[in-house]
């Protein structure tokens, strides 16, 4: 049946995006930028001040950091499908659409935070001596971990019926919001002191030049990779929504 | 003969309906004592574990150490190291207790309804915000007679001590409340879902564990001598919270998981 | 594809009643080409109805042809996946939420609380649509339905029939303009088809206005139709 899109704001801007990124040139600019950094993390940067002995040990806030940010980035992008696909009507195609977004942002949230998990228990390994140290912040990306996993459960046990896995699992990551800010931002700040490094990358003295290029560099590769791996998904959720059409 | 007049039905306000389900979900499980059993059993039996497991701990005294606090645990009678089974640890204990507790128990609201079908009775006859009002209420009734008569038993079964006993009563009520919050909203997802009992465990856990972390920071609290009023407003605000809020995001989005 | 048809029959209802239905349009339900889907599985497409005040219609097809699935609709219990459903009640069209304060709904798939006994469950419901149940106000309900002097035990005790009849019970506690009926008569004897073909008269001559959509297969339901709706399976 015809729908006539409404070009409102958001939509013509997410258009207007996957135009912008539909050709390769910006994969392959992607794949050169994280080449850049994997060389970097290791031959460009310098040590940072106050990590181990030589400082060597901060070269996996390269890859730690940036799982960090997007993991929590990618919650809140899957929380804004999920409320737009509860709290506006749309067309069946579109809201599958909405709910596979979310879904596909909730996937790359649970592989990105398993990133920053063993990126920070090796990081734990070295500073420390131990890989598990019941610190807060380690408790709360392990939490976030589980919360990503049991909203893939829920969408696992659901696999037969679309559109009430599509509303319920949008209900859970909202619910699951609450407890998700609170592992960000509030239990860090609740217990009294953690093992984990203050904020050295705000300070600008303890990073030296080539620490920031490779930091920078990491946080864009690390974006890009993201937004590819969205796009590859989507496009996968897309081929199997046509061969299921075509099937049924 | 000409304007329909509608008399029989009067607009029923929320509060009605909620605690008209109230009634009703109380009188049948006062017929029935499913839920009340089967949590009643399960709390015992899990407490009497509890008891034989830490018979053997005693307390010990702490010391700081790079702002981690250990336990100076190391009897030199016996040569060996002892856990620290302080007051805080026991009432940690208690809460996990609790939310196994919570969660063998308070499902049976909702999964009842769900296998009965007789949720469609009700969809006919009530505002989804009224019969998330009307579980809500009945679980925290549950939780709160369940809290009432475990607590005690396990204060005399572990010696644990109350410290100020307003913080004591005030994390109680806080962490009952949103236990049971979490409980209700995840039994409505689970029981929708029809998953079985493993999926409730599996979509809760994450929440309880948040919410057990805040709990034992307040925990903490209750036990610290002269506690300045801020930092109890604080932690146990923190804890309180936390039911607070799962309240609200359950009350706006409950009619999603209800209605198809 | 899925055909319609749609068929007028005049059964004796008295010319009185249908004056009536036309000079009352503030009760009224009408359908527009309402479809509905369940994932890619389609149920049924293009379904046009008008009931006015004093009408009865009939909705019959194919078992899985989705007669449930549209009184479902129309209750407001699913919402469709195309059309519109107006369902105009003091002259306010009411949406799928307000709908259910004004309909009674039997179907195989309600059911009643088997922990409770009729009379509680009656009151339970009566109590949700603010409608305080006094012994008698009880007694005369169970009459109505045939349930006399049943009304302490529990519902689960009772058999297929008699749930039958409490879900009438259930369904006319607040008296409303609309009775959507689904397998009106299944489980039950012949008195229990006569209280039913009393409540549906009565439905239709209701004196503030009230009609019937009854989704069924039984031809003797089927007379009590002004009109028929055909939902037919896939040719």
């Amino acid at each position: 049946m015809a729908t006539t899109e409404r070009r409102s704001g958001t939509a013509a801007a997410q258009t207007a995006t996957e135009t912008a990124l539909q050709g390769a040139w910006w994969k392959w600019g992607t794949g050169l930028v994280m080449c850049f950094v994997i060389y970097g993390a290791f031959f460009i940067a310098g040590g940072a001040v106050g990590f181990g002995k030589t400082g060597d040990i901060a070269r996996i806030v390269f890859f730690h950091v940036p799982g960090a940010i997007l993991q929590s980035v990618s919650y809140a992008v899957a929380a804004c499908y999920a409320l737009v696909y509860l709290f506006k009507t749309h067309p069946p195609r579109k809201a599958a659409e909405i709910d596979a977004r979310s879904a596909i942002a909730m996937e790359l949230g649970f592989v990105f935070c398993a990133l920053a998990t063993i990126t920070g228990s090796i990081f734990a390994g070295m500073q420390w001596d131990s890989y598990w140290n019941w610190d807060p912040r380690e408790i709360s990306i392990v939490i976030m971990l589980l919360l990503y996993a049991s909203y893939l459960v829920l969408r696992a046990a659901m696999a037969g019926r679309p559109e009430q896995r599509a509303k319920l699992s949008a209900v859970y990551a909202l619910v699951a919001l609450v407890p998700a800010q609170y592992l960000t931002w509030a239990i860090t700040r609740i217990v009294p002191s953690t093992m984990h490094p203050k904020n050295p990358l705000f300070e600008k003295e303890s990073l030296s030049l080539s620490y920031k290029i490779v930091l920078y560099a990491s946080f864009l590769a690390f974006t890009l990779l993201y937004c590819w791996m969205s796009q590859l998904r989507f496009r996968a959720f897309k081929v199997r929504t046509l061969i299921e059409g075509k099937r049924g | 003969m000409t304007t329909f007049d509608q008399t029989a039905v009067t607009r029923v306000s929320w509060w009605q309906q909620a605690f008209a389900l109230l009634r009703k979900d109380l009188k049948a499980e006062l017929r029935t004592k499913v839920a009340i059993s089967s949590v009643g059993i399960f709390t015992f039996a899990s407490l009497l574990l509890l008891g034989l497991a830490t018979a053997a701990l005693k307390e010990v005294p702490t010391i700081k150490l790079l702002g981690l606090t250990y336990p100076i645990s190391f009897d030199t009678l016996v040569g060996k190291q002892q856990p620290a089974w302080d007051s805080p640890s026991k009432m940690g204990m208690l809460w996990v207790l609790f939310c196994f507790a919570a969660f063998a128990g308070l499902a049976h609201s909702f999964v009842h309804e769900e296998e009965t079908n007789t949720v469609a009775a009700l969809r006919l006859s009530m505002a989804p915000g009224a019969v998330y009002t009307g579980k809500l209420l009945f679980n925290l009734i549950v939780l709160f007679a369940i809290m009432a008569v475990v607590t005690p038993v396990y204060i005399a079964m572990t010696g644990m001590t109350i410290g100020s006993p307003l913080v004591f009563l005030t994390v109680m009520l806080s962490g009952g409340i949103g236990l049971a919050a979490t409980a209700t909203i995840i039994a409505a997802l689970a029981a929708k879902a029809q998953g079985t009992g493993a999926l409730y465990g599996a979509l809760g856990l994450p929440l309880l564990l948040v919410f057990l972390m805040l709990l034992m920071n307040a925990a903490a609290t209750v036990y610290v001598v002269n506690a300045p009023t801020l930092r109890i407003v604080k932690d146990v605000g923190g804890l309180f919270s936390f039911g607070v809020l799962i309240i609200s995001m359950s009350g706006m989005l409950f009619h999603f998981v209800w209605e198809e | 594809m899925h055909t319609f048809t749609l068929e007028t029959t005049e059964h004796g209802g008295a010319p009185e009643t249908r004056m009536n239905a036309s000079a009352q349009p503030d009760l009224s339900i009408r359908l527009e080409q309402v479809g509905h889907r369940f994932g890619t599985r389609k149920v049924f497409s293009g379904i046009d109805l008008a009931v006015a005040a004093g009408q009865v219609c009939t909705v019959t097809g194919p078992n899985g042809s989705g007669k449930s699935t549209l009184l479902r609709i129309v209750a407001g219990l699913i919402a469709p996946v195309e059309g519109t459903v107006s369902v105009t009640v003091n002259g306010q069209v009411q949406s799928a939420g307000d709908r259910r304060n004004y309909l009674g709904y039997v179907s195989p798939d309600l059911t009643l609380y088997r922990e409770l006994s009729a009379a509680e469950n009656l009151q339970f419901f009566g109590r949700l649509r603010g409608i305080t149940l006094t012994r008698d106000d009880l007694i005369e309900r169970l009459t109505q339905v045939g349930l006399r002097g049943r009304g302490r035990d529990l519902v689960g005790t009772y058999s297929s029939g008699m749930r039958q009849r409490l879900k009438y019970a259930f369904a006319l506690l607040a008296d409303p303009p609309i009775l959507l009926l689904d397998e009106p008569t299944a489980n039950l004897d012949v008195s229990g088809i006569a209280i039913v073909e009393t409540i549906v008269a009565a439905q239709r001559s209701r004196p503030e206005g009230g009609l019937a959509i009854i989704a069924t297969n039984e031809p003797r339901e089927l007379e009590w139709g002004d009109m028929t709706v055909r939902v037919d399976a896939e040719a």
